[in-house]
């Protein structure tokens, strides 16, 4: 596909992966970097052969007011494929093309070229199946997750350098404050042990009891999805499944989480699979290698203890 | 105010039952409304509560929702009426059709303050039907929103991007799509599950509003279960001491 991708990324990061997973894909690779003029360097090292900066909108307004920009942008210089990184601020921004370019946004944990056209897969029915779509519209509008594409950072290192001149404007929207969430920096994908909690936790203090248990095992501490957006009580890095991390590990303790497709889709390559939950139906216990019934506040202390 | 609460639903996942070659069969699945559906059902509700008005669900989908135990479930989490809008056959409508079929459907609803939708729907998760609807209605539209209060003419939201917490104020009428833990969508009781079969439910068909719903953006070329790794399933039960000594017996290795 000798035609036009354009990539649109937040950070230095997404841009080098985005951009090189165009060139992988045989494009002619042209980036947008929005308010992340830094990321220039890593999306030319990949491919981009024009970098479109967009800078860092006045206090009030959004990123997202860069869209009828954007619009023009890919309509203009014909646009194929328009690769968005998939954050909150990416997913809204590739709604808003997928509209205005009368096509579907669609997220992607693949992405592939057959024939001419675009090929994504991504996981429906709570990470029961892998579906796979091949995209007909004129021009194609994906979400692209991290870790999709591997930034390969061999390129020349030559862009032509341009500069969205528009100010960006939302509409009956104005930001009125922005709040840092304490960033944590996890790798789950690194750990060889990961341990997560689950809504059989009564309170926040009460992960004190898996957290001890991780610490005598060198496990990572992870969690299902409701114990970071209904409880807010860890990271949303944390949280293991369909939406959340999908991981590896050659362990994974299940203490307290029920079990759900949309959860253990997430874990379901774990070499061994261990299951502690009150509920002896628990469909947790059909995927685990092994399973205690019981009450983790009782299970929890006794284990440590034991391995102390 | 008038709230319209966007609602899909799906066969429950749970009983989706994977065939030997990979292919799913939903015979066993019951349909349901999606569980980040009812945020914004919870949503709307509570908005009404504070402020008076009503709460309409808008839904698109195809034969199914011929199911009066589908359609009572829905009404009674805190609906004021139902809209249907049907799509013959079994094809499921993507992003850009269904966001058309919902403006279509909110035309014959008539005047709205707020549309709200969930975090995803159940079956696609696309996270993005919300986000194409505000766009083809032209209204001030975000995602991820943690908490809606109103103000006249106005509401202040709080939306949650990776790294931090914003706070907006958006002028009515606006689309805003949810988180899940926005807020927790209530249990109906008997009484609210009796008094659903009364409320009216009104239902139109994609020809009727006049949306074409034959071209796809996307034709799906497979639906296919990843191979899953067997399991021992050893299940221990009674005597704590018992149970923890035998599960380091059994996995000791990957325990130290
Ligand atoms: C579109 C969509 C996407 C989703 N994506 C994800 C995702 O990526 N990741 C995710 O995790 N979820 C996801 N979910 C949510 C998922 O469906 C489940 O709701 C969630 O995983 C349940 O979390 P849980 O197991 O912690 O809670 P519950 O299902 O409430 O389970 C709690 C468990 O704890 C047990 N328990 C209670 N007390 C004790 C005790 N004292 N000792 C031992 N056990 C006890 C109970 O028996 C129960 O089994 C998604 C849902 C949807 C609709």
């Amino acid at each position: 596909m000798s035609e036009n991708i354009w990539v649109v990324a937040q950070d230095a990061k997404a841009a080098g992966e985005l951009c090189a997973g165009a060139q992988a894909l045989g494009g002619v690779v042209h980036a947008v970097l929005l308010g992340c003029e830094e990321a220039t360097k890593a999306a030319a090292a990949n491919g981009a052969q024009t970098v479109v900066t967009a800078s860092t909108p006045a206090a009030n307004t959004l990123l997202e007011g860069y869209a009828d920009a954007l619009l023009a942008l890919f309509e203009e210089r014909g646009a194929r494929l328009v690769m968005v990184q998939a954050s909150t601020t990416g997913r809204l921004l590739a709604g808003k093309l997928a509209s205005g370019l009368h096509t579907s946004a669609l997220g992607a944990t693949t992405l592939a070229l057959d024939g001419e056209a675009v090929t994504v897969t991504y996981l429906v029915y709570g990470g029961t199946a892998v579906c796979t779509r091949r995209i007909i519209s004129p021009t194609a509008v994906v979400t692209v997750g991290g870790g999709v594409f591997e930034a390969a950072n061999a390129g020349a290192d030559s862009a032509a350098i341009e500069q969205l001149t528009v100010t960006p404007n939302t509409p009956g929207i104005t930001l009125k404050a922005t709040a840092p969430k304490q960033g944590e920096q996890v790798n789950l994908s690194a750990a060889k042990r990961v341990i997560g909690v689950g809504r059989g936790f009564g309170a926040e203090g009460d992960l004190d009891l898996a957290r001890s248990l991780a610490t005598l095992i060198g496990a990572e501490l992870a969690c299902s999805r409701p114990i970071t957006e209904g409880e807010d009580w860890m990271a949303r890095e944390r949280y293991i499944g369909v939406s959340g991390a999908v991981l590896k590990p050659d362990l994974y303790v299940a203490i307290g989480i029920s079990g759900q497709v949309q959860h253990m889709v997430g874990v379901n390559q774990a070499r061994t699979i261990v299951a502690i939950n009150k509920d002896k139906n628990a469909p947790v216990f059909k995927q685990a290698d092994v399973g205690i019934v019981g009450d983790l506040y009782t299970i929890l202390p006794a284990l440590t203890a034991a391995l102390r | 105010m008038r709230v319209i609460a966007c609602c899909k639903a799906a066969p429950e996942e749970q009983d989706i039952v994977v065939n030997g070659d990979g292919t799913l069969s939903f015979e066993r699945a019951a349909w349901k409304f999606g569980s980040y559906d009812l945020n914004a059902v919870e949503a709307g509700r509570q908005l009404v509560e504070q402020v008076g008005g009503e709460v309409i669900g808008l839904t698109v989908g195809g034969e199914a929702l011929a199911s009066a135990k589908l359609r009572k479930d829905i009404i009674s989490r805190g609906l004021d009426s139902l809209n249907i809008v049907t799509v013959a056959g079994s094809a499921v409508p993507d992003t850009l059709q269904t966001a058309q079929l919902l403006a279509a459907g909110l035309g014959k609803v008539g005047s709205y303050d707020l549309v709200l939708c969930g975090a995803g729907s159940s079956d696609e998760y696309t996270q993005q039907v919300g986000n194409q609807l505000g766009a083809l209605l032209g209204i001030p539209t975000l995602n991820a929103i943690n908490s809606i209060t109103p103000n006249g003419t106005t509401v202040t939201v709080e939306r949650v991007l990776e790294n931090e917490v914003q706070t907006l104020e958006v002028t009515l009428p606006a689309v805003l799509s949810l988180t899940s833990g926005a807020n927790t969508p209530r249990i109906a009781g008997m009484k609210d599950i009796l008094a659903a079969g009364k409320k009216e439910t009104t239902e139109t068909t994609a020809a009727a509003l006049g949306v074409d719903t034959t071209t796809v953006s996307a034709q799906v070329s497979s639906v296919v279960a990843p191979k899953q790794t067997a399991r021992q399933r050893t299940i221990l039960e009674g005597d704590v001491a018992e149970v923890t000594t035998k599960l380091i017996e059994l996995i000791g290795a990957d325990l130290r």
